[in-house]
C-alpha cells in the first residue's frame, strides 16, 4: 500500500485533506475503450494522472509476421476500427511498395473515395461521442444517422459495414455497382445540411464553447516532442497533411482541398475547442474532395493483373523493407515491414496516431477539473483498439 | 382537508383524533398513488420527447399504444431486482438515504392547491415551506454518496451539496418578486389575485427576469441538465446512485421527477396563473362542488408545459462544470434576481401606488 500524501490545511492540525485517488477506468463510459488513468484528485482537480493502457493488447504486430500479407488486412480493420479503409490503404500501399507495384487508375480514385468516406464515418463518431462526454446525448444520434448512410455506402462494395477489408495490396477487392457514385454524391447533399445542423446544436453552444475553450492547451512544441498527428496536430495551428504534402494516393495531387488548422477562436490555440472545430471542418474537406473524385474517376480495372494470383498462392516479396505514412483521421498511421522472401514479413510494425496523441494526456491533465478530463481525452479522440494493438 | 374531517366525524361517526387522523391518511394515500402514476407518465414522456428530439422513437413495444406500458413494465422489474448493499457501505444510513430524498420532495406536496379547497393544508408560508422541505433532499443525496463507499458516489454528493445550497439563494430570490406582487406567501393567494388581475407573468417587466431566474434556478435544484452534475453519467458514472439497484435506485428517479413536478408546480402557480384560466375565462374557483376540479386539469396542463421545457432542455444542451455552475449562480443568477426585486418593489410603490 502506497502512503497517501497528507498535508494540512491550515494551523489546526486535527483537520487535515488527503489525496483521493480515482480510478477513471478501464471500465468507464467517457475514457472511448479500456482506457484507465489514474487520477489524483484534490478535490473536483486533478494534481497528478497516470495512464495505463495494455487492456485490449492483441499482438496485432506479431500476428503480421505469422500470417501472410494478404491474410493481414483483416487484422489492420480492427487496429483503429473506426477507420478500417484508411488501415487498409496504409498497408496494402506499404505491400505495394514492397513489391514495386501500383494499383490501377480507378483502383486510386475507389481508395480514396472509400477513405475519405471513412474519415467523415470516423469523425462523426469523435462529433458525437464528444458530445455525449461534455453532456449533450443528442448529436450523437443525429451522427449516427449519417453515419448509417456511409456504412450503407461502403457496405455495397464491401459487404461489411464496419471492418471492410476492402482494400487490398494490389487494388481494391471488387467494383462499385453503377448507381453508388449517384448515391454517394447524393449523400454529400444530404450531408452538407445536416453539417449545418451539428454546428447549431453543438459546435456554437455557449455552453459547449464554455466547456471546451482554454481547456487541454496542446502547444507546438508538445506536438513535435510526443509526435502527435491529425487534428490533434492541426487543432494547433501546424498546416501538415500527409495527403497535400507526401500524397501517397495520385488522385490527392489532383483533387482541391484546403488543410483546416485551429486559429484558436474562442480562447488560446490548441484547446479542446480548436481540435473539435478542425475535425468539423474536415469532414466538409472530405465532402469536397469527394465530390472531385466521384466526377474524375476513371473506367478500368479495380485490380492489378499480376496481383490476383494472390488469393491462390501467397505474396512472396523480394528481401527489402517498406515504410508507408498515410493520413488516417486520428493521424500519421505508418506500417513497417521487413521481408526475407517468405510469405510473411519478418517484421511488421505499426505507427499508430492514437498512441502518440494519448501520450500527452498525462502533461495536459494536472491543473484541470475532473469534468476537464473528460472533456480532454474526448478532444484527443483516440481509438484503444490502436493505442494496444 | 375540511370535508374529509367532516366526513369521516359526521358521516361514519368517528371522534377524537382520527377523523383528523384518517383523513390526513387518505390524503397522503391517493397523493401517493398520484405521485406514482404521476412519475411513470413522466418517465416515459421524458423518453418519448428525447426519442423525438433525436429521431428516434422511443418504447414502442410494451402495451400495444406507444409502449404507454413501459414504466410499469420496468417498475415491476425494478421491485423484483435484487437489493445490492455493497461490501463496506454503511447499511443504515445506504438504505435510509432513498426514503429520506424522497420524503423530502414529497412533502412539498401538501401545499401545493390543486384547485380551490384541493389542498391538504393552506400553509400561510407555503412558498417557503415547499422551498424549505425540498433542500432535505439533500441531506439524503449526502447520505446515499456517503454510504455508498465509492469516491464517484462522493464526488457526486459533495457536488449536490454545493449545487443545490447554492442555488437556494437565487431561488428564492427570485420567488419575492411574485409575492411582492400579490403581498402574501399564502399559496391559495396567488390563484385568488390571478383570477382577478392576470397572471402575475404580466404583472410588471421585471416579472419575466424572475421566472427566468426561478427556472434555471430550479432546474439546478432538481438536478436536471444542464445542472445534473452530481449523476454526470460522463465524468461520475452516475454519480451518488452509482451503488443503487432495485427498487432503491427507482426512488432517486422518482424523487428527480417528484421535485420536477413540484418547482412546475411552484413556477406555475406563482406566475402562470395557478388553477385559473388564461382571461378567467371560467371562474374555476368558485364553480359548484365537482367542476371545480377543473382546476386540477388547468393547473396539471400548466405543470406539464413546464416540465416539456425541462425536458427540452435536457435533452439540447450540454452539461456545465461545477465552477460554472457555481459562478453562474451566485454571480448571474443572485443578482439578477435582486434586480427583480427591487425593480418589483420599485414598480409597485410607483405604478400601483
Amino acid at each position: 500500500m502506497e502512503a497517501l500524501e497528507m498535508y494540512t490545511t491550515d494551523d489546526r492540525t486535527d483537520v487535515y485533506t488527503e489525496e483521493l485517488k480515482l480510478n477513471l477506468g478501464p471500465q468507464h463510459p467517457s475514457t472511448h475503450g479500456v482506457l484507465r488513468v489514474e487520477l489524483k484528485m484534490d478535490g473536483e482537480i486533478i494534481t497528478g494522472s497516470r495512464s495505463d493502457i495494455g487492456y485490449l493488447h492483441r499482438c496485432a504486430e506479431k500476428i503480421g509476421e505469422n500470417v501472410t500479407y494478404l491474410q493481414f488486412t483483416p487484422y489492420t480493420d480492427r487496429m483503429d476500427y473506426l477507420a478500417s479503409m484508411n488501415n487498409n490503404l496504409a498497408w496494402s500501399l506499404t505491400v505495394e511498395k514492397l513489391l514495386g507495384v501500383e494499383a490501377p487508375e480507378r483502383a486510386q480514385w475507389l481508395r480514396m473515395i472509400c477513405a475519405e468516406l471513412n474519415r467523415i464515418a470516423s469523425h462523426l463518431i469523435a462529433f458525437g461521442t464528444y458530445g455525449i462526454d461534455i453532456g449533450a446525448n443528442t448529436p450523437f444520434f443525429y451522427a449516427f444517422r449519417e453515419r448509417e448512410s456511409i456504412m450503407e455506402l461502403l457496405e455495397r462494395p464491401s459487404g461489411a459495414r464496419m471492418l471492410y477489408n476492402y482494400i487490398q495490396p494490389g487494388g481494391v477487392r471488387r467494383d462499385v455497382d453503377e448507381n453508388w457514385v449517384d448515391d454517394v454524391l447524393a449523400f454529400c447533399d444530404v450531408f452538407e445540411r445536416r453539417w449545418a445542423e451539428y454546428n447549431t446544436l453543438l459546435t456554437n453552444n455557449l455552453i459547449f464553447i464554455k466547456r471546451t475553450a482554454n481547456i487541454g492547451i496542446v502547444t507546438k512544441e508538445m506536438v513535435f516532442d510526443n509526435g502527435a498527428g491529425g487534428p490533434v496536430m492541426r487543432g494547433s495551428g501546424i498546416k501538415w497533411d500527409l495527403r497535400r504534402d507526401v500524397p501517397y494516393l495520385k488522385p490527392y495531387d489532383e483533387v482541391e482541398f484546403d488543410v483546416p488548422v485551429g486559429e484558436g477562436t474562442h480562447g488560446t490555440l490548441g484547446d479542446c475547442w480548436d481540435r473539435y472545430w478542425v475535425r468539423m471542418r474536415e469532414m466538409m474537406e472530405s465532402i469536397r474532395i469527394i465530390r472531385q473524385g466521384c466526377k474524375a474517376m476513371p473506367g478500368g480495372e479495380v485490380m492489378e493483373k499480376g496481383m490476383k494470383k494472390m488469393y491462390k498462392t501467397p505474396l512472396k516479396p523480394a528481401p527489402g523493407e517498406a515504410y508507408v505514412r498515410c493520413e488516417n483521421p486520428r493521424g500519421e498511421l505508418g506500417f513497417y515491414v521487413v521481408s526475407e522472401g517468405g510469405t510473411s514479413p519478418i517484421r511488421c510494425r505499426a505507427r499508430g496516431p492514437s498512441f502518440c496523441n494519448l501520450s500527452m494526456l498525462d502533461s495536459l491533465l494536472p491543473g484541470t477539473m475532473l469534468a476537464d478530463a473528460v472533456a480532454i481525452i474526448g478532444s484527443l479522440d483516440i481509438v484503444l483498439g490502436e493505442v494496444d494493438r | 382537508m375540511d370535508i374529509l374531517i367532516t366526513f369521516f366525524a359526521e358521516t361514519l361517526g368517528m371522534s377524537g383524533v382520527w377523523p383528523l387522523s384518517f383523513a390526513y391518511a387518505t390524503c397522503i394515500g391517493s397523493l401517493l398513488g398520484f405521485v406514482t402514476v404521476y412519475a411513470m407518465f413522466a418517465i416515459w414522456m421524458e423518453r418519448k420527447v428525447a426519442a423525438h428530439i433525436q429521431q428516434r422513437l422511443g418504447p414502442m413495444e410494451v402495451g400495444g399504444w406507444h409502449g404507454w406500458a413501459q414504466s410499469p413494465a420496468d417498475a415491476l422489474k425494478l421491485l423484483f431486482k435484487e437489493d445490492i448493499i455493497p461490501d463496506g457501505a454503511n447499511k443504515w444510513l445506504f438504505w435510509i438515504a432513498p426514503a429520506v430524498v424522497f420524503c423530502g420532495v414529497f412533502a412539498g406536496f401538501i401545499a401545493i392547491p390543486f384547485a380551490a379547497g384541493v389542498q391538504i393544508v393552506d400553509i400561510n408560508l407555503g412558498v417557503f415551506f415547499i422551498i424549505a422541505i425540498a433542500s432535505i433532499e439533500v441531506v439524503g443525496v449526502i447520505m446515499a454518496g456517503w454510504a455508498s463507499n465509492s469516491k464517484y458516489s462522493l464526488f457526486g454528493a459533495v457536488r449536490e451539496a454545493a449545487q443545490v445550497v447554492s442555488y437556494e439563494l437565487p431561488s428564492a430570490t427570485a420567488l419575492l418578486a411574485p409575492i411582492l406582487v400579490v403581498g402574501s406567501f399564502k399559496l391559495s393567494d396567488f390563484n385568488a389575485y390571478q383570477a382577478e388581475h392576470g397572471w402575475v407573468l404580466f404583472a410588471n417587466p421585471f416579472m419575466w427576469i424572475a421566472l427566468l431566474c426561478f427556472f434555471i434556478a430550479s432546474l439546478a435544484g432538481c438536478k436536471r441538465a444542464p445542472f445534473d452534475l452530481p449523476e454526470a453519467e460522463s465524468e461520475l458514472v452516475s454519480g451518488f446512485h452509482t451503488e443503487y439497484s432495485g427498487m432503491r435506485f427507482s426512488f432517486f428517479g422518482l424523487e428527480e421527477y417528484v421535485s420536477m413536478f413540484v418547482v412546475s408546480a411552484i413556477t406555475a402557480t406563482l406566475f402562470l396563473g395557478g388553477y385559473t384560466l388564461p382571461f378567467n375565462l371560467l371562474d374555476v374557483g368558485n364553480l359548484p362542488a365537482p367542476f371545480h376540479l377543473i382546476g386540477v386539469a388547468v393547473l396539471v396542463v400548466k405543470i406539464f408545459a413546464v416540465i416539456f421545457v425541462q425536458m427540452w432542455l435536457r435533452w439540447t444542451l450540454p452539461r456545465m462544470r461545477v465552477d460554472q455552475v457555481m459562478s453562474l449562480g451566485y454571480k448571474y443568477l443572485l443578482p439578477w434576481g435582486l434586480f427583480a426585486v427591487a425593480g418589483t418593489a420599485i414598480w409597485q410603490v410607483w405604478m400601483e401606488g
